[in-house]
């Protein structure tokens, strides 16, 4: 489909009096290509290669007779011209490099983001992502140490296989420290992503080999230029980590920042035997945990596919070693970056994004014919007089077309600054951390020139096209005003899409915003005002055992409730939208056929109370004593799939092994998004499923978030020594879990007011065109004795009825729109109506006021003036 | 002859040589892009060193696709594409290791 338009258009270049026997060629060339690619010819071209080059062979067909003076004379001619109209060549270079320069900078996004790879990966296209799934739940999760062990045992198709797990640090002493998120890497780390050190030398197998027994650094090439003024003499040097002295080893070259695109990037690397968790605590030997990131690098000669082939030995292994989880399944996914639940929601987003701006260079090339077309009318004589003299039509096309592209090459030039700019903004507004940098490559030039071509292409046939008719010679003889039937009514189709393209875009923004809205009072199953939550981490400390940590968490709990301000307090291991998300198999007793992997919440007491959720049956969890028990709270979510129809209290699950009865239910939580359906949830008591990690949630008195420093006194109150790192708003993480939706909004809105703004002005200028046809006529009507009114009702009902025209092409453009940016809205259907006849509304109005304005000036025609002109 | 040929164009006499072909078998035996095969095929076709002709109408529908342009070498491009390589293996052998490599 692409493949025949893009030969339709490189169809157009060619010269006319060729085009029949240059298309059958390309189509039988085409045809062939299908016809071998059928039939598995290796070495063949790709079809979008391949067409590509029906341009340059057009091309070179329309200019085999050009010679370089005749050029040369065309291009100093257009620039002539155009200087002696700075006003036209302003307006329309500048609307263009709006458009060219708002699709290449959304490019280098994209390209950033989905078409490159973390920089400073060698052959990223040889790594592969590993992770663990099941085959009854499909998902993409990280592994367990033993796991990973096992996975750079087995896996042999991997060259090499590298764990890394990221944390945040806190570098130096006293009132000199500063947090920096960092990774613990495998000793095989750099070597898998094929990173070789700036300075000194990186991470090794040998520096990963005993617990706690490395204390050894790799500094970020960042880092050590902004915290250490890049001195070379730092390698060998100690700086504190967390209080303990760590070697700097080396620094890695710049621009490196990790194998992930998204997220906070990593300034400092530390081998896995320095992780706390060897202090003592399970996590290293514990199958069933669930914390590594793990990454290798395909064995020389292997493909994607035998690897990925080759998974199933190991997923067969983990099993046996694991002897749980009779369907764990070992995944492998190519490349670095994003993985693959990230990758498809990057990419629906780059194309929503790409899609807006597409239509956006639509509307400013539309708005640019129709300046060139109106700013022709006034070239008529010179283009007849140039013919009359013997220029051919296709020379004056040239001409026009010449005009065209110096135009185009100004625009693009003009649109360097702005994808340039793009670079610092784009980031900082994007609703996601990007560890990439989304700097102008080659690839973002490229885009941009081929954006410029596109540009100039659009907005440049068609006037040349229109203006050299023939009818410009018999407009000359004639002398008369009205030659250009052909050029009014293609203005009449410019203004009608240009009217379509942004009542679209108005409507896609009114969309957006409705749902920002409705996410402000949405109902997300708990109460988000006035309640804030902090992060507790015992494990790192390494001074908690589980007996310890339940005290000081019981403490803690009974501390907080009572502070100032405080109406209630609670434990939990997972906040709602804002993280700590974890999940974990359970089934209904005795049902081996039934079993899901639901929200796995470990919640202290007065959980339910604190975060407003309703307990819809039964009871509540107690206290961290009360519960001898081993008793769970369901949500109805959970209940109504294991136990259709029945009760849910007294009934049992099982979860590891263990049996734990049902004591109430609770109201469905959105635990991890407004738009996701809720979770099934199994909520735990604190006493029997005790979590180092654990997030105090504090619910202030009327509705009042409580203050910060006083929750970081009552923790420190408790342990000096424990970090505190950040307290979270719930309300303010709920609006900005639809960032994306906000950021996106506002693109579109901004565009979408840019877009009125040029479709508004075209219909005026088309309405005061048509009016300044008719003045001859308007001044006999006058003599005639026609009223004022019934002229303006005369000229406006031309412009009404391209506006209404424009409406029609808008609810088109609109479902278009809505249909793709479906994923982003938020309790407002994809062809909301009540939002699309707004939009119309809105934009008829504003377009029955430009039509009025000069319909009214022509109605004030002096007839005696107008007929005396003639 | 105005100009001696270059590199491009003489891979592309050369993929004709041995008889006749069509753009994409061009493409595919000297791996170049479409976009530099079809105008080199153009400039050359207009400089007499190769002529093209459309395949028989008829034959064409037999197979159930559209006729097909093929190029043929003329005469003159027979002739050039001898003597452009005889200069390339000229310049080869001037640039190969060693007092420019082996003679005779």
């Amino acid at each position: 489909m692409l493949v025949r338009a893009l030969l339709a258009l490189a169809g157009l270049l060619t010269p006319a009096a060729r085009r029949q026997e240059w298309r059958e060629e390309w189509a039988a060339e085409l045809d062939a290509l299908e016809a071998a690619r059928a039939s598995g010819t290796k070495g063949l071209p790709t079809r979008l290669g391949f067409v590509a080059g029906a341009f340059p062979h057009a091309l070179w067909m329309r200019t085999e007779g050009w010679t370089m003076d005749s050029v040369l004379h065309d291009v100093r001619y257009a620039g002539r011209l155009l200087r002696r109209a700075p006003g036209f060549t302003a307006v329309a270079a500048l609307t263009l490099a709006l458009g060219i320069g708002a699709n290449a900078s959304i490019f280098s996004l994209v390209n950033g983001l989905v078409l490159r790879a973390p920089a400073g990966v060698e052959a990223p296209e040889r790594m592969v992502q590993v992770a663990r799934s099941y085959e009854s739940d499909p998902r993409w999760d990280n592994f367990s140490w033993p796991a990973l062990q096992l996975i750079g045992r087995e896996a042999r198709t991997l060259s090499g296989v590298a764990g890394y797990q990221g944390g945040a640090f806190a570098v130096g002493r006293g009132i000199d420290t500063e947090r920096v998120f960092g990774e613990y890497v495998t000793g095989s780390y750099f070597d898998v992503a094929g990173v070789r050190p700036h300075v000194g030398r990186l991470i090794q197998p040998g520096d990963d080999v005993e617990p706690g027994g490395h204390p050894v650094v790799v500094l970020s090439h960042g880092l050590w230029t902004r915290r250490y003024g890049g001195d070379p003499e730092l390698v060998g040097r100690t700086i504190p980590i967390g209080n303990q002295p760590y070697e700097v080893i080396g620094v890695t070259p710049p621009g490196f920042s990790g194998v992930e695109s998204i997220g906070t990037p990593p300034q400092l690397w530390i081998p896995t035997m320095q992780h706390p968790g060897f202090g003592g605590q399970l996590v290293f030997e514990e199958w069933g945990a669930s914390w590594i990131d793990v990454v290798g690098r395909l064995a020389e000669g292997v493909s994607f596919e035998e690897a990925e082939a080759s998974m199933e030995l190991v997923s067969a292994r983990l099993r046996e070693a694991a002897a749980v989880h009779e369907d764990i399944l070992v995944l492998i996914a190519p490349g670095v970056g994003l993985d693959p639940e990230e990758a498809v929601e990057a990419r629906q987003l780059s194309t929503i994004l790409l899609l807006i701006v597409g239509v956006v260079l639509l509307v400013t090339c539309t708005n640019v014919a129709n300046l060139s077309l109106a700013r022709a009318t006034g070239r008529r004589s010179e283009v007849a007089v140039r013919m009359a003299l013997g220029a051919g039509r296709s020379r004056m096309i040239r001409q026009l077309v010449t005009e065209s592209a110096l135009l185009a090459a100004l625009a693009t030039l003009a649109a360097v600054p702005i994808v340039l700019a793009a670079g610092s903004v784009l980031p900082a507004v994007f609703p996601y951390t990007l560890s990439v940098s989304v700097h102008a490559d080659t690839r973002v030039y490229a885009f941009l020139g081929a954006t410029g071509v596109l540009a100039g292409l659009l907005f440049g046939l068609a006037p040349a096209w229109a203006v050299s008719r023939r009818d410009a010679i018999v407009a000359l003889r004639e002398g008369s005003a009205t030659g250009g039937r052909t050029r009014t009514r293609l203005r009449d189709v410019l203004v009608v899409s240009q009217l379509g393209l942004s009542l679209g875009l108005v409507a896609g923004a009114a969309l957006l915003g409705r749902s920002v809205l409705n996410a402000r009072t949405a109902e997300p199953g708990f109460e988000p005002v006035g309640l804030s939550a902090t992060a507790i981490d015992l494990f790192s400390t390494g001074r908690y055992d589980a007996e310890g940590g339940a005290a000081f968490l019981a403490a803690l709990h009974a501390e907080a409730s009572e502070a100032p301000g405080v109406r209630s307090a609670t434990l939990a291991n997972q906040m709602p939208i804002a993280g700590g998300h974890s999940r974990a198999s359970v089934r209904p007793a005795g049902r081996d056929d039934l079993g899901f992997e639901a929200e796995y919440v470990v919640v202290g007491p007065d959980y339910f109370e604190t975060l407003g959720i309703p307990i819809v049956r039964g009871r509540a969890l107690r206290g961290f004593d009360d519960e001898p028990e081993r008793v769970v709270v369901v949500n109805e979510a959970l209940a109504s799939m294991f136990w259709p129809g029945q009760t849910a209290v007294g009934q049992e699950v099982e979860r590891g092994g263990e049996r734990w009865r049902v004591v109430g239910v609770a109201g469905d939580v959105q635990m991890r998004s407004l738009r996701a359906r809720p979770n099934p949830a199994v909520y735990y008591p604190a006493q029997h499923a005790y979590s180092p990690w654990m997030i105090l949630h504090v619910s202030g008195e009327g509705g009042r978030s409580v203050d910060a420093d006083m929750l970081r006194g009552v923790v420190a109150g408790l342990d000096p020594a424990l970090p505190v790192t950040g307290v979270t708003d719930l309300h303010s993480a709920l609006t900005a879990s639809m960032g994306e939706t906000r950021t996106i909004g506002w693109l579109v809105a901004l565009f979408a007011g840019l877009a009125m703004v040029l479709a508004v002005v075209g219909l005026y200028g088309l309405v005061s065109y048509g009016a300044a046809e008719r003045v001859r006529e308007i001044g006999i009507r006058i003599a005639l004795g026609a009223r004022p009114e019934s002229l303006v009702r005369l000229i406006l009902a031309r412009g009404i009825a391209i506006a209404i025209l424009g409406v029609g092409v808008g609810f088109a453009v609109s479902l278009g729109l809505g249909s793709a940016l479906r994923g982003l809205l938020f309790g407002v259907g994809q062809n909301d109506p009540t939002t699309l006849v707004g939009a119309s509304v809105v934009m008829l109005s504003v377009a029955a006021l430009a039509a009025w304005i000069p319909a009214r000036r022509a109605s004030r025609v002096d007839a005696a003036v107008s007929l005396r002109d003639e | 002859m105005p100009r001696p040929l270059g590199i491009t164009s003489l891979r592309i006499l050369g993929a004709i040589r041995d008889g006749v072909a069509y753009g994409l078998e061009i493409v595919t035996s000297t791996g170049m892009p479409s976009g530099t095969v079809y105008p080199t095929l153009g400039r050359l076709k207009k400089g007499g060193l190769v002529r093209s002709r459309w395949e028989d109408q008829r034959a064409a529908e037999r197979e159930g696709r559209p006729r097909r342009r093929y190029y043929e070498l003329t005469p003159d491009g027979a002739e050039a594409l001898r003597d452009g390589v005889r200069r390339m293996s000229a310049v080869a052998a001037d640039l190969a290791p060693g007092h420019g490599g082996p003679r005779g």
